[in-house]
């Protein structure tokens, strides 16, 4: 008990001068206004805009191929949210993320297409699974340096893409297991249209789930963390705990986009859920900008949208093989090399290096640890 | 017994080339303080070099493997010169991204130069076979036994023997300390970068002919690599060797006695039991934090 409330005063202290023993989220929240205002209605208005885009390609603006493209994007952008928490906040990588979305995907497609359930329970039940073995593995890889999450979640990822083949009860083996789009309380069946929104609204929701959960005592701690873990530690903050947590995020995020891929591509297939996939969604992150909700929206567009949108359509270059994995690349490393907050900030240093005319400041971007 | 025998030397034979690439892998870590998730990657791209030079020039084997690692050792001089030189102020994780991003750099570009069709690399002997104990091992594979142990054994010999081993050591024991001893620590990672291609592209050779040169060839062999490094511990240089010999005899033996289908996954599944209980891995000691 004693160290529970050593612990609380640890995160406070470090907020300077904070008082939420109790712990109130509102008063968190509070304090951070004189910073930002939640962005929950620029989060609602981007919501709104891409709940239009079904009716856009219905009115023959954009083609029927471009929604399924973005339905991509989504469901990679709320992987990469979950992903964030982990890498940005906690500077831990995991590269079993594919697993996990396989995981949740082909639990989902057995749950409702076999064995009938209804979408949400097995949606609970496809995310849970996942989540429960992710805490397994993260309880015994987390206590140890931190890179070694990542060589433990490539492991499993592979122990994982053996048990898509073999179980072919539930995963149908080789010849790919298909699901259908969702029904929800049995009655409202879903068409692509629909689900498209559904997930644009799943979307939605988890960006503010995650602001508020960022913003909380936990996210605070996970902050200090990512400062300095020794700082962190002094303070009384329990790392491994917080570390789990945010694995804990990420994997769950990861089984949810894997249910969505499920019901929005209604096919699913092992060996889909490779090593290259974990790579692409951490090139997500990394991309779009660390430390961000923003940002793997903007990263998942460029990784899944941008090479069949744009990369196929250019002349003689579009169709060599390969093309997209080097953008990727090439972006990842030029990224972090020269850009290491995310082209998310774009926008933003554009904008000043409009204001300032030509003389650019020349303040050294602060290094990615 | 003569089965025993038989899985004995093919775990040797498979050992060798986890030992090479973690070897590469373990000599970046302990010179850059990073891991080279590209190390399988790099190997995969040289072996496709030697491969489409043996087949466009019609050299023996050994020439074009040659070429294979002298093309790695370019790949790694470059991969230190342009990126991680420039990339001091990123940070470990930052450097493992970017490693992240070469293997989708190099998986993407391979295709490009050399086609999507797997190419075939032959073994460096094509027939014979020697009778050991009741098992048959092909004179290929004591020849990649042999090479790869002795292979090791000269770049121990270098590290503990030698002047520049000495400064490798240095290097990695502290490297701003050994650069103020005047030790060219820059040198010592780039020449760490492009011995670790090689012995990559080494490995990605010898395993060449059981399994074709494409894209994917050194997945598994990059995964047991850094599993064998976290099984010998990342403290020492002989520590990952160890370890990839004891993952080689263990994948055959798991495989061969257990299950074929879950042999593999199970290893892994040991291991991740193993270091709960050994966290710094066999040969390892704990390394104190200094704040």
């Amino acid at each position: 008990m004693r160290e529970v409330k050593d612990k609380r005063r640890g995160i406070d202290a470090s907020k300077r001068g904070g008082s939420d023993v109790n712990g109130i989220d509102k008063k968190g929240k509070g304090r951070k206004v004189t910073e930002k205002k939640p962005p929950y209605k620029a989060y609602l208005l981007f919501g709104l805009f891409l709940i239009l885009l079904p009716t856009i390609q219905k009115m023959g603006l954009i083609g029927s191929a471009t929604i399924t493209v973005l339905g991509t994007v989504i469901f990679y952008a709320i992987v990469g949210i979950g992903m964030n928490v982990l890498l940005g906040y906690s500077g831990l990588i995991s590269l079993g993320t594919a697993g996990f979305m396989g995981m949740g995907a082909y639990l989902s497609a057995y749950l409702t297409a076999d064995l009938n359930l209804p979408f949400l329970l097995s949606v609970v039940v496809s995310v849970c699974i996942p989540l429960i073995i992710g805490l397994v593995i993260g309880l015994i890889s987390l206590r140890l340096a931190g890179y070694y999450l990542a060589i433990a979640t490539l492991a499993v990822a592979e122990i994982f893409r053996q048990v898509f083949i073999e179980f072919e009860v539930v995963t149908n083996g080789f010849s790919g297991k298909n699901a259908g789009y969702p029904k929800l309380f049995g009655v409202i069946q879903f068409d692509r249209q629909l689900t498209f929104i559904f997930m644009v609204i799943v979307l939605i929701g988890l960006m503010i789930f995650t602001y508020n959960f960022i913003h909380s005592r936990t996210g605070r701690a996970l902050l200090t963390m990512r400062g300095s873990e020794a700082a962190a530690q002094a303070m009384g903050i329990n790392l491994f705990r917080y570390k789990l947590t945010a694995f804990g995020i990420a994997t769950a995020y990861a089984a949810i986009g894997g249910v969505l891929y499920v019901h929005f591509i209604r096919f699913a297939y092992p060996s889909g859920w490779n090593l290259m996939l974990s790579l692409q969604i951490l090139a997500v992150i990394v991309i779009g900008g660390m430390q961000t909700i923003e940002g793997p929206i903007l990263g998942s567009f460029v990784v899944f949208g941008v090479p069949e949108l744009i990369l196929k359509q250019l002349p003689v270059i579009g169709n060599v093989d390969g093309l997209a994995y080097v953008f990727t690349g090439v972006l990842i490393v030029v990224v972090i090399m020269f850009y290491p907050n995310g082209m998310i900030y774009l926008g933003n240093d554009m904008k000043k290096l409009w204001k300032k005319g030509r003389k650019h400041g020349k303040e050294q971007l602060p290094a990615s640890e | 017994m003569s089965t025993f025998m038989q899985i004995l030397f093919s775990s040797l034979e498979t050992g060798s080339v986890y030992a090479l690439a973690s070897l590469g892998i373990i000599i970046i870590f302990q010179t850059s303080r990073m891991q080279n998730f590209a190390q399988g990657s790099v190997g995969m791209l040289n072996a496709f070099v030697a491969t489409f030079f043996l087949i466009n020039t019609g050299v023996s084997p050994y020439f074009a493997a040659f070429v294979g690692m002298l093309s790695a050792f370019v790949t790694g001089m470059l991969v230190d010169f342009v990126i991680m030189r420039n990339a001091k102020h990123v940070g470990a994780i930052g450097k493992e991204i970017i490693t992240f991003g070469l293997i989708m750099f190099f998986l993407g570009i391979a295709p490009m130069i050399f086609g999507t069709s797997p190419l075939s690399f032959p073994r460096f002997i094509q027939s014979g076979t020697f009778e050991i104990m009741g098992a048959s091992v092909t004179h290929n594979a004591v020849l990649n036994i042999v090479v790869g142990l002795s292979l090791m054994t000269l770049l121990f010999l270098f590290l503990q023997k030698t002047k520049w081993g000495l400064a490798v050591r240095v290097t990695a024991s502290n490297e701003k300390t050994a650069q103020l001893m005047g030790v060219p620590t820059k040198l010592i990672t780039m020449g760490a970068w492009a011995v670790a291609a090689s012995l990559g592209a080494l490995s990605a050779l010898m395993l060449a002919p059981a399994i074709t040169v494409n894209v994917s060839m050194m997945d598994s062999v990059q995964i047991s690599a850094l599993v064998a490094c976290v099984l010998g511990g990342f403290q020492t240089f002989y520590g990952p060797v160890i370890g990839a010999y004891i993952i080689g005899l263990s994948k055959n033996l798991l495989h061969f006695y257990v299950s074929s289908t879950w042999g593999e996954a199970l290893m892994y599944l040991l291991i991740l039991i193993f270091i709960i209980f050994r966290p710094n891995g066999l040969i390892g000691k704990k390394k104190i934090k200094k704040v």
